[in-house]
């Protein structure tokens, strides 16, 4: 399991009362000295390994589904002169920013603790690259962060809006759902809010307990006006991002906190966009679809090398016949509105379904895309859609182990769903 | 002495002592007494060895309100009155005047079925177009949903607020989505008016910042945000003011203080000295004004917006006042006060009247410029309604549409299925068959 440094810890962790101030003052020392801080998600060999990641930089630049900006370096279109460069996931958040705010005069980056850097370092060195009018911090009111934004995307600006934790979203539900998501609409399309994206961390971390954990992806989903984001790797961060900032809806982006520092890549320096509400086929195969997004892609990776190789203490729950399977692996990207397309194009393929998520089964993704997929693909159904997810209790500290969906349950989901 | 800069160098770890010395409750300080304590939150609070609670802005009394014009629109003794000439005066009492032959129009018409919901300005219309005709043509409005007298003041067509409340195809600030009274228009710079209450508080804050951005309006635009003394209750008020006094930009933030949201008179809506007393809570310029004084609230808010524009910050205005209408057309608000209260309201503090003895008092306005004043205003009104309760809703394909920027599969399968069930009921089944013909086109929805 990763384990976050001390500093870590604190500036996570308390930033949630009153020292946070404390925690800036440390945390500014930190910049001045150019320190780089100990690592916060530590490294998960799991991640840190998984072929999903493109290390090389000629994989990088041949990303499926990559859109090149505009750069006039390479208004041939021409790839191979392209400079790649080793980030991870927070620091192709931050190029991402950084690309965003130099092409756009309007585009400003604001939240709690985000002028110093950000407590997951994903604005480090923007505010003395851009100025405290452009990268600045908020007072600690997540309605009024939301609010504030919505207020300069009503206006034709391009607002990036950190909300510390995605557990701590729900103080702006009512600006999200009543306000942001609807604005469009209720104004006949008058005004709009596309200018908003709302970035977050989300998902597990190994010890976040209740409120460093939660995926609320599930409570958006039904917010009609929005679009849910989540990336799984830096260059799909950076892309992702991008189309977000670049959207003209409001958009939610979920970065899953744990992939930070172990998810490394060979980040495209130059800018470039991946499309919105389109899914990737990381391993194409026949016989069964497993769909998920951000850290249980890398999980679902392991499974599956489970399934065709499996440990020798599990060997004798996995039967021989299914080890040759080929399991069909799609990331899903974007939440809402989704790839249906593509999810019912494997499925009728494959004719069967498993969807991982780490948030509980009750209203979540899952239940959304098992139903679709069972009124589109029916009659290819050859076993019933099965979801593995978080359980429907809080994301309690000392049990997490066995809260999260791990390789082990997504095997299991496989093996009865392949011998249903 | 320590200077500032020398206390922020300190460590944190410095502070527990630093505390120490502050209270002096442990043990006498062996340097010489602070003038001022050295703790980040309240750099220049001076020390004082005197125990004393305080509660609130004025000690042992109220935030005082300023006022112009007395009861019976004489000019009070000291008062000055703030510029202003003859035509603009009309203007006001035209404008001042116009709501409530709408409102009493729309009231009637929504007791009649015509309308889903209506909602007066009865009683507040000095607050309101008093503020709107402070305020530059530009200025970004958000409103709460009681303010469409600033739209009447920068002439919103009469067919749009009648479109806006039939749901007509006129209805120009909603596509027909929204309830009525919910109004908006970018070309009036009037952000689209939503219900659920003070959500526009925090948004000003990043209207304000977009202004101070914007180097062709900065200095030169700001922004007004009202709001009812009840929606000062909710969450956002205190996110709206505590952003836009940390972050800046040109703002005015006006309450409307009418003694009631809904049922709850204001002694069970706080217990502290109104809404001004949390301005300077938030370092803001505040200021409590009479709001059944026209000339009041037009000299407040002009002085406010100079202090916005030219600060470069958020300025709380509270206008005091009476709501003499119910609350909606879904309330009877003798439910919970005395109809004679309300009667002695309209004929001992109305800002109508108060208006009028001015202008006649100056020589310009007479009993015959009123009878010509309401008569005009009674036919253009009449001309409006006739009109509006003869056009079409707008298509039904407006259900779908604007949700986002480009309609979904999800929206393109939903309205696909709406298209089937009307293709098989939409002609057989009563009751979709008569909504329907109400609607542009038959109700038949494109393809």
């Amino acid at each position: 399991m990763p384990s976050l440094s001390a500093p870590q810890i604190l500036r996570a962790l308390a930033s949630r009362n009153l020292a946070s101030r404390s925690i800036l003052l440390h945390s500014r020392r930190y910049t001045e000295a150019a320190i780089e801080p100990p690592p916060a998600g530590g490294h998960s060999p799991t991640i840190a390994h998984s072929p999903i990641l493109r290390t090389t930089r000629d994989s990088a630049l041949k990303t499926p589904g990559i859109v090149w900006g505009s750069d006039a370096d390479h208004e041939d279109g021409d790839k191979t002169g392209r400079d790649t460069r080793k980030m991870n996931m927070y620091q192709a958040v931050r190029d991402a920013m950084s690309t965003a705010l130099a092409n756009d005069e309007s585009a400003v980056v604001f939240g709690e603790d985000v002028a110093f850097g950000g407590v997951f370092r994903c604005s480090m060195g923007l505010s003395e690259e851009f100025g405290r009018e452009r990268v600045f911090n908020t007072p600690l009111t997540e309605q009024g962060i939301v609010g504030f934004g919505i207020g300069l995307a009503s206006m034709g600006h391009t607002a990036i809006a950190e909300i510390q934790f995605s557990d701590y979203i729900y103080p702006a539900f009512d600006q999200i759902v009543n306000e942001a998501a609807k604005f469009r609409y209720r104004s006949g399309g008058n005004f709009n809010v596309g200018g908003l994206t709302i970035r977050t961390p989300s998902m597990t971390v190994g010890h976040g307990g209740l409120y460093h954990s939660q995926s609320p992806e599930g409570f958006f989903m039904g917010a009609a006006g929005l679009k849910i984001v989540v990336p799984r790797s830096p260059i799909q961060a950076k892309g992702l991002l991008l189309s977000s900032i670049q959207d003209r809806n409001p958009v939610i982006f979920l970065e899953p906190k744990i992939l930070y520092r172990s998810s490394v890549e060979q980040v495209p320096t130059s800018s470039y966009t991946i499309p919105l509400s389109k899914a990737e086929i990381l391993t194409p195969g026949t016989d069964l679809t497993v769909l998920s997004y951000g850290t249980p892609l890398y999980t679902a990776r392991t499974a599956m090398s489970y399934l065709a190789e499996p440990p020798a203490s599990i060997e004798h729950l996995v039967p021989k016949p299914l080890r040759s399977a080929k399991i069909e692996l799609i990331d899903l990207r974007t939440i809402m509105p989704w790839d249906v397309k593509t999810v019912v194009e494997s499925v009728n393929k494959t004719g069967r379904l498993v969807v991982v998520h780490e948030a509980g089964k009750i209203g979540g993704v899952g239940s959304e895309i098992a139903s679709t997929v069972t009124e589109k693909c029916f009659l290819k159904l050859q076993a019933p859609v099965k979801r593995v997810t978080g359980w429907d209790t809080p994301v309690a500290l000392a049990y997490e182990k066995f809260y999260t969906p791990d390789a082990i349950r997504i095997l299991d989901a496989m093996v009865e769903t392949l011998t249903y | 002495m320590l200077s500032l800069r020398t206390i922020r160098a300190r460590s944190w770890r410095s502070i527990p002592l630093a505390r120490t010395i502050a209270t002096s409750e442990t043990s006498a300080p062996h340097s010489p007494p602070q003038r001022h304590g050295f703790l980040p939150g309240a750099p220049a609070s001076a020390i004082t060895t005197k125990l004393h609670f305080f509660n609130s802005v004025l000690e042992q009394s109220q935030i005082p309100t300023y006022r112009v014009l007395d009861g019976s629109g004489n000019i009070v003794e000291g008062a000055v009155e703030p510029e202003i000439d003859e035509a603009f005066a009309r203007r006001l009492y035209h404008t001042m005047n116009l709501l409530p032959v709408l409102d009493t129009l729309l009231y009637n018409v929504q007791r009649q079925g015509k309308i889903s919901f209506y909602m007066t300005t009865h009683g507040e219309e000095a607050s309101v177009v008093g503020s709107a005709a402070a305020l530059g043509s530009r200025d970004e409005v958000l409103g709460q949903y009681r303010e469409m007298g600033v739209l009447l003041w920068r002439d919103y067509p009469l067919s749009s607020v009648m479109g806006q409340c039939f749901s007509n195809e006129n209805d120009d600030s909603t596509k027909g989505r929204q309830m009525p009274v919910h109004f908006g228009s970018p070309e009036h710079h009037f952000h689209t008016i939503s219900s659920p209450l003070a959500t526009q508080i925090p948004q000003a804050a990043g209207v304000a910042y977009a202004l101070k951005r914007d180097t062709e309006r900065r200095g030169k635009d700001c922004a007004i945000c009202y709001f009812g003394e009840g929606a000062a209750s909710e969450g956002d008020f205190h996110a709206g003011l505590g952003m836009a006094s940390v972050l800046g930009g040109p703002l005015i933030f006006f309450c409307r203080n009418n003694g009631f949201a809904i049922s709850t008179p204001t002694t069970d809506q706080y217990a502290g000295d109104g809404i001004a007393a949390r301005g300077p809570a938030y370092g803001m310029d505040t200021v409590r004004v009479d709001g059944n004084d026209v000339l009041a609230v037009l000299g407040a808010v002009r002085e406010a917006r100079r202090r916005a524009v030219t600060g470069g910050k958020a300025v709380l205005v509270e206008a005091m006042t009476y709501r003499v209408g119910h609350h909606s057309t879904s309330d009877d608000s003798y439910a919970y006060r005395a109809r004679q209260e309300v009667e002695d309201w309209k004929k001992i503090d109305n800002p109508l009247h108060r208006m009028r003895r001015y202008l006649e008092t100056k020589g310009w306005w007479d009993a015959a410029a009123e009878e010509a004043l309401k008569d005009s205003q009674k036919k253009i009104v009449m001309e409006a309604f006739r009109a509006a309760e003869n056009t079409p809703k707008p298509v039904l394909d407006n259900i779908f549409t604007d949700v986002w920027d480009e309609m979904p599969w999800i929206l393109k399968e939903q309205k696909e299925e709406l298209r089937e069930i009307l293709r098989k009921y939409g002609d057989v089944w009563e009751p979709y068959k008569t909504e329907r013909v109400k609607f542009r086109g038959n109700g038949v929805l494109e393809p």
